[in-house]
């Protein structure tokens, strides 16, 4: 059984019409994915049709289905769904209801009638997580923009969900805020097997976590597999080219006249390759 | 032609926001202002503009101080679009949008219609420009609150974080406006976390860490190696390129791009065959 399962799926908002066209897509439990796509291509929807808000909130036509923890979302109410998998939406102002920080997570909790002494440890367990500790009385009103998108993150894992959804968490972020909830949600996957499926602009603060990047296209997945190889077919087929992080693209237009390189991680990894290629010792052992 | 002299700002209640910053903006610079969530960014820039007024210090605008400058000069002077641009979207038609400043300096109907067409073309939203500005993609509003403040033929435009929202094209073409107008003389401050951006295309860098100003000067020099362990302690990030670039053996000077990087070595490798065949080089 697969955490998520796109089998077929096609969607049409009822107002555009646009939406997902056949969409067919596994996603194992225990995966770190990655969507990605120019706006307009289909990732927030793919992200709302795991948490089944496409349909039920949107309405809309639909063809095929989607298994979230193997159960058909069409047949299950949102709340229902909502138990396996949790979603940081990408307007995540609108999905905070509360006063303030602790009643703002304690909310789903109390809703599953976890008793009070529970509640508590969750709250500040998931308030550490995100870095907001200490900030469990602030008003909503008086949080950044950056600090609501990771309150919305922290109620959302206070919740413990194995199937873990976020559209662009990070777009109120700055590079280190970024780089943090990245660590974090690689932290969730590695060591609670929680599934995590991120979509994204900015896949160079994902690759070294990533295991599956989705490309959406127009409504259709245009391109999955490996990090490696989606970079790869990303840059030779020209779509969505422009995304594909600064390492990948440096190796892609070097093997472009050379020999295959690494798949670099990092910057180090990276320069110590080709401080190898451009060092006096290997010209001397290649003209020996 | 902006004068920013030791400047400090706190809001009501709160700790100090800036901390004595000075900065001299001259004509046509582009200038990349980054720093962590908090530090002063935004603040600042409402400075610049006389959305907000100093505590302390003073901002000149030409030699004259900006509190005595009434907005009609501000607004002439300096554009500033907004994070989030449907905050300053409130028109039925794109064209209509983009003249509610021209209207409010009373320009004749010919200087109106006349600025108005050219912050459409200097923008390329002739094609919408009947359009419902609400009903168009981020990446188009965006263009239309940067035509609204082209509109009054600002010598400076400040941008808060306008790639924010916008898929990597998109942030592509953005970039490539903001270095047309740039090119056409017109100044820019883009404020911003994206450090591959900032790297690529401003000239200057500042970078503000708890309110105050803790770095001005050539973008390429605030990733040198020398320097990059400070960045990582401001709570930005140095670029692929530029990491790649600072550990490199061979040094290879500094790089805005990954295009840049790659010619660069490959002009090395280059180099290294025509030796080893010993061909002239």
């Amino acid at each position: 059984m697969q955490a998520i399962q796109f089998e077929d799926f096609s969607y049409h908002y009822p107002k555009t019409g646009t939406g997902l066209d056949r969409v067919s897509l596994a996603i194992p439990y225990g995966s770190f994915t990655v969507l990605t796509g120019a706006n307009g291509g289909g990732k927030t929807t793919l992200c709302l049709a795991m948490t089944g808000l496409v349909p039920h909130f949107f309405g809309g036509s639909l063809s095929g289905q989607v298994l979230v923890d193997g159960q058909s979302t069409a047949g299950r109410s949102v709340a229902e769904t909502a138990g396996g998998v949790g979603i940081v939406m990408e307007d995540y102002e609108s999905q905070l209801v509360s006063l303030t920080v602790f009643e703002e997570i304690a909310f789903a909790l109390e809703n599953q009638a976890l008793p009070a002494a529970l509640i508590k440890e969750r709250v500040s367990e998931a308030l550490a997580a995100v870095g907001l500790d200490g900030l469990a009385q602030r008003e909503l009103s008086a949080l950044s923009g950056g600090q609501k998108q990771r309150l919305a993150v922290a109620s959302v894992i206070a919740s413990q969900p194995k199937i873990l959804v976020l559209d662009e968490p990070a777009s109120a972020l700055d590079p280190e805020g970024a780089e943090e909830l990245y660590a974090l949600l690689a932290k969730l996957n590695r060591e609670q097997g929680i599934t995590v499926i991120v979509a994204d602009h900015d896949l160079a603060r994902a690759m070294p976590y990533a295991d599956t990047v989705v490309v959406m296209e127009q409504g259709r997945v245009a391109l999955q597999g490996t990090p490696t190889d989606v970079f790869a077919k990303m840059l030779s087929g020209q779509i969505y080219a422009a995304a594909v992080p600064a390492l990948r693209r440096l190796k892609g237009r070097l093997e472009r006249e050379h020999q295959a390189l690494s798949d670099w991680l990092t910057a180090d990894a990276a320069a110590s390759e080709i401080n190898a290629l451009l060092s006096p010792q290997r010209r001397l052992s290649l003209s020996a | 032609m902006l004068d920013i002299q030791q400047v400090s700002f706190a809001y009501p209640g709160h700790a100090p926001a800036l901390k004595e910053v000075s900065l001299t903006v001259a004509a046509g610079d582009f200038i990349g202002l980054a720093g962590r969530n908090g530090s002063g960014k935004t603040t600042l820039t409402r400075l610049m503009v006389g959305l907000a007024k100093p505590v302390s210090g003073q901002v000149l605008l030409d030699g004259q101080n900006t509190i005595q400058c009434g907005p009609a000069t501000m607004a002439r002077a300096i554009g500033y679009v907004f994070q989030n641009p449907d905050r300053q979207i409130f028109r039925d038609t794109v064209a209509q949008e983009v003249a509610f400043g021209p209207e409010q300096m009373e320009w004749s109907d010919s200087e109106r219609a006349e600025a108005v067409a050219a912050a459409l073309n200097m923008t390329g939203l002739e094609s919408v420009a009947a359009a419902y500005p609400r009903g168009l993609t981020r990446s188009f509003r965006q263009r239309v609150a940067i035509a609204s403040a082209l509109a009054l033929k600002p010598r400076l435009l400040i941008l808060d974080e306008p790639t924010s929202g916008q898929d990597a094209e998109e942030k592509a073409q953005l970039m490539n406006l903001l270095d047309q107008l740039n090119q056409q003389g017109i100044g820019v401050i883009l404020v911003t976390h994206d450090m591959e951006l900032l790297l690529a295309h401003s000239r200057r860098a500042v970078v503000l860490h708890q309110g105050e100003k803790v770095f001005d000067g050539p973008t390429e020099e605030l990733f040198a190696a020398a320097a990059a362990t400070q960045v990582t302690e401001w709570g930005l990030r140095v670029p692929d390129v530029a990491a790649v670039a600072g550990k490199l053996e061979k040094p290879l000077g500094a790089v805005r791009s990954v295009e840049e990087l790659a010619d660069r070595i490959e002009g090395q490798l280059r180099g290294d065959e025509r030796e080893k065949s010993g061909a002239p080089v």
